[in-house]
């Protein structure tokens, strides 16, 4: 049966399936559910929109990247400060945000790029609380300090805004799904297997004439783009930001959805975050034991399930194949490298 | 096969379904919400503000309860002290239907997102740790605070020159940190009023550098600028050099500190001898209240968890509390509407447990609740007579 059921999900009907099914459920949900319900779906997609940021950077090119809410902040702060002090709308800000976020990115990590492994975490995590102190500590009196910038308009599209829980839990959701299409075809694309190629060989893949130095760049400026997107979104959500939002340990969770999910799979970051933003809901009623039980899942599945809880399939598949000594035709979209 | 998958499916959503519908229907006792951190940094303010808004609910209880023999519940969120969680935990409140209004919450910038989502789900709710001035500069309806603002301790201070030392030419000194600075230029914003009708004049307002040993230069200055009072905003180290350097060339006025510069450690730093008469502005620490309401509270508090609240905040949570119980059995309805309009208008000090209850238009704690610290001759910090 085992079996059977992995046949149906690789067959491209099945996943046809498998897909309408996922998006149906999550547009008939928010009629379903409560406010509260709906907005803990939100901040699901929120996560799952930073999820889908660091997998490009921690997935991809397999840098490890433990300041990724820094970025999630300057995002969620140039919407905040160009907002409230000149007015521009949240929506335009989007791109700006992106872009803010992004550049930043390029500027602080061009000259540590080339650092390997464990020093460049060092460094990220450095830049990451840099970034959130800089924010505290109220630099030319625009960021407000610990209490933060307050008062950021609701998005709006012109004909209506999103001002309620149901309008934007579709406004996440929508740019979470253009994030997945955009980074899913970046996958198959020339620079997602030069960003796979580093991340398994970096002599290698500098050998196959592969500028690693830029690609490694690329990675993280996109990375920090979308979480600069998301920075946005959140920002505009709950009218305020403040430093605490952008903790150290917001960067943990981010780098917890990533490997819960599987390093690299879209699938497996919606799963982590799914994860990571559901489970302390449904556990708060047990209070301050809830984190007991969070680690003891993450001991569990690094034990039973070290590659994540869906792993990505290619790797997966050939791994199959290797171990029983079969062939399969590939399936399209599966082919080697692709 | 596929059936079975279906079912199980639709089993899932309808398990996820059902528990995310309000089960409480009976709505015997009235439900008061308190959201704070029950979780995270602030966790004891959590857990003390939820305690003390349930010896609160006991007390009102105890005598009858309101609305004629309908207790008073308390139904605890928990923010994490967190302004994502804050909203998510305010959502969850207003999302019941039995809830009718909240107590809610302690830090500023999760006290905003929560109070957001309270105003357009037209509910009550009261900051009782939230003390930014601008959150209640929004024009909210529903959104009230029984604790102060960050600018009441300069309103205090105003209050205290004026009334106790009466005082004519004001010296106010800071350290130019965040805190300190903004203390002095509040406290300066609260005299204007009396600075633009000639009773007060502030003769010198300036910074020392934190860390250093020597300030007789800045206090040269501000002995020839010969002021009656002196208040100091920064913090206890620079505040037991200044005050002793000061003695030593012979500025013998008053000295005020704001509530970072006296503790144990300026007596200890500057010596009893010195520090005697030192005066400091504080927020009411629970114990050093006089009110009855305030011993009775504390009572039942140390009967059932074995020492009163170390902080002054769990007190305004059972203040926002009990006022709110008070307004819903004065007005005989659960309205947010009503409750509003008449918290407003028709309360006015209706006797709490940190002191006379009354808001203000705007929705702030009417008075200032700060007391007048002076360190004695034992070299102990008590409450001024």
């Amino acid at each position: 049966m085992n079996d059977e059921i992995k046949n149906r999900l690789n067959t491209l009907g099945g996943r046809r399936f498998w897909l309408s099914l996922v998006l149906i459920g999550f547009a008939v949900y928010p009629f379903l559910m409560s406010d509260y319900f709906i907005d803990v779906a939100f901040f699901f997609g929120i996560y799952a929109l930073l999820g889908l940021s660091l997998n490009v950077v921690l997935g991809e090119v397999g840098l490890f990247d433990l300041g990724h809410a820094g970025f999630y902040a300057i995002g969620a702060y140039t919407t905040a400060i160009l907002n409230t002090t000149l007015g521009i709308p949240v929506l335009m800000l989007l791109p700006l945000s992106a872009f803010t976020a992004g550049f930043f990115a390029y500027l602080v990590c061009s000259p540590i790029i080339h650092l390997k492994g464990d020093y460049f975490l060092l460094v990220t995590i450095g830049m990451g609380e840099i970034v959130r102190l800089a924010l505290l500590n109220n630099p030319f009196g625009i960021t407000g300090g610990p209490n933060g910038v307050f008062g950021i308009d609701y998005p709006s599209l012109g004909f209506m805004d999103i001002d309620t829980s149901l309008k934007f839990y579709f406004f996440i959701w929508i740019v979470v799904g253009l994030c997945i299409l955009g980074l899913m075809s970046l996958q198959h694309s020339r620079v997602g297997r030069a960003w796979n190629c580093i991340r398994e060989d970096e002599i290698a893949a500098e050998a196959n004439g592969i500028d690693v130095r830029s690609f490694k760049l690329l990675a993280f400026v996109i990375g920090a783009a979308l979480a600069g997107v998301a920075g946005n979104i959140y920002a505009s959500k709950l009218m305020i930001v403040s430093p605490e939002s952008f903790s150290f340990m917001e960067s943990c969770m981010m780098f917890s959805i990533v490997l819960i999910g599987g390093m690299g799979s879209v699938p497996g970051v919606l799963i982590g975050a799914a994860a990571i933003s559901l489970f302390p809901e449904i556990f708060r009623p047990m209070a301050q034991y809830r984190m007991l039980f969070f680690g003891a899942a993450m001991i569990l599945m690094m034990i039973f399930r070290p590659g994540g809880i869906w792993p990505r399939k290619r790797g997966a598949i050939q791994k199959g194949q290797a171990l029983k000594g079969i062939k399969k035709p590939l399936l399209p979209g599966e082919l080697p490298g692709a | 096969m596929k059936q079975m998958r279906m079912l199980k499916i639709l089993g899932i959503f309808l398990v996820v379904g059902l528990w995310a519908i309000p089960f409480a229907v009976a709505a015997d006792p009235v439900v008061i919400g308190l959201q704070g951190p029950i979780t995270g940094p602030w966790a004891y303010e959590g857990q003390m503000a939820k305690q003390s808004c349930e010896i609160a609910a006991e007390l009102i209880n105890a005598k009858g309860g309101i609305l004629g023999g309908r207790m008073v519940e308390v139904r605890v969120v928990d923010d994490e002290g967190q302004p994502r969680t804050g909203a998510l935990a305010a959502t969850k409140l207003v999302g019941q239907k039995d809830v009718v209004a909240a107590v809610s919450t302690y830090g500023s910038s999760v006290c905003e997102p929560a109070s957001n989502i309270y105003e357009k789900a037209k509910k009550v709710n009261i900051a009782y740790g939230a003390t930014a001035v601008r959150l209640t500069d929004r024009g909210l309806k529903y959104f009230f605070r029984t604790c102060g603002r960050d600018d009441s301790q300069g309103k205090f201070f105003t209050e205290v020159a004026t009334k106790k030392f009466d005082a004519k030419r004001i010296a106010i000194m800071h350290d130019n940190t965040a805190f300190g600075k903004g203390l002095a230029e509040d406290t300066q914003n609260a005299l204007k009023s009396l600075i633009d009708n000639g009773q007060i004049t502030v003769v010198y307002f300036d910074a020392i550098t934190p860390g250093e040993r020597d300030f007789r230069v800045p206090l040269t200055n501000l002995r020839e600028s010969n002021p009656d009072l002196w208040y100091f905003t920064g913090y206890y180290a620079e505040a037991a050099l200044l005050l002793s350097q000061a003695r030593e060339i012979g500025i013998t006025i008053p000295f005020v500190g704001g509530n970072a510069a006296i503790n144990d450690e300026f007596v200890k730093i500057a010596g009893i001898d010195i520090a005697k008469g030192a005066f400091m502005t504080n927020e009411p620490l629970p114990a050093d209240l006089p009110f009855d309401e305030t011993r009775e509270f504390l009572d039942a508090y140390k009967a059932k968890f074995g020492e009163i609240p170390s902080s002054p905040w769990p007190l305004y949570a059972a203040d926002a509390l009990k006022i709110i119980a008070y307004a819903i059995d004065k007005t005989g309805s659960t309205d947010g509407d009503v409750l509003a309009e008449y918290l407003r208008k028709e309360v006015d000090g209706v006797p709490g447990v940190t002191g006379p209850i009354g808001f203000t238009d705007q929705g702030d704690r009417e008075g200032v609740p700060f007391y007048l610290y002076v360190v004695n001759d034992e070299g102990q910090i008590v409450v001024s007579q």
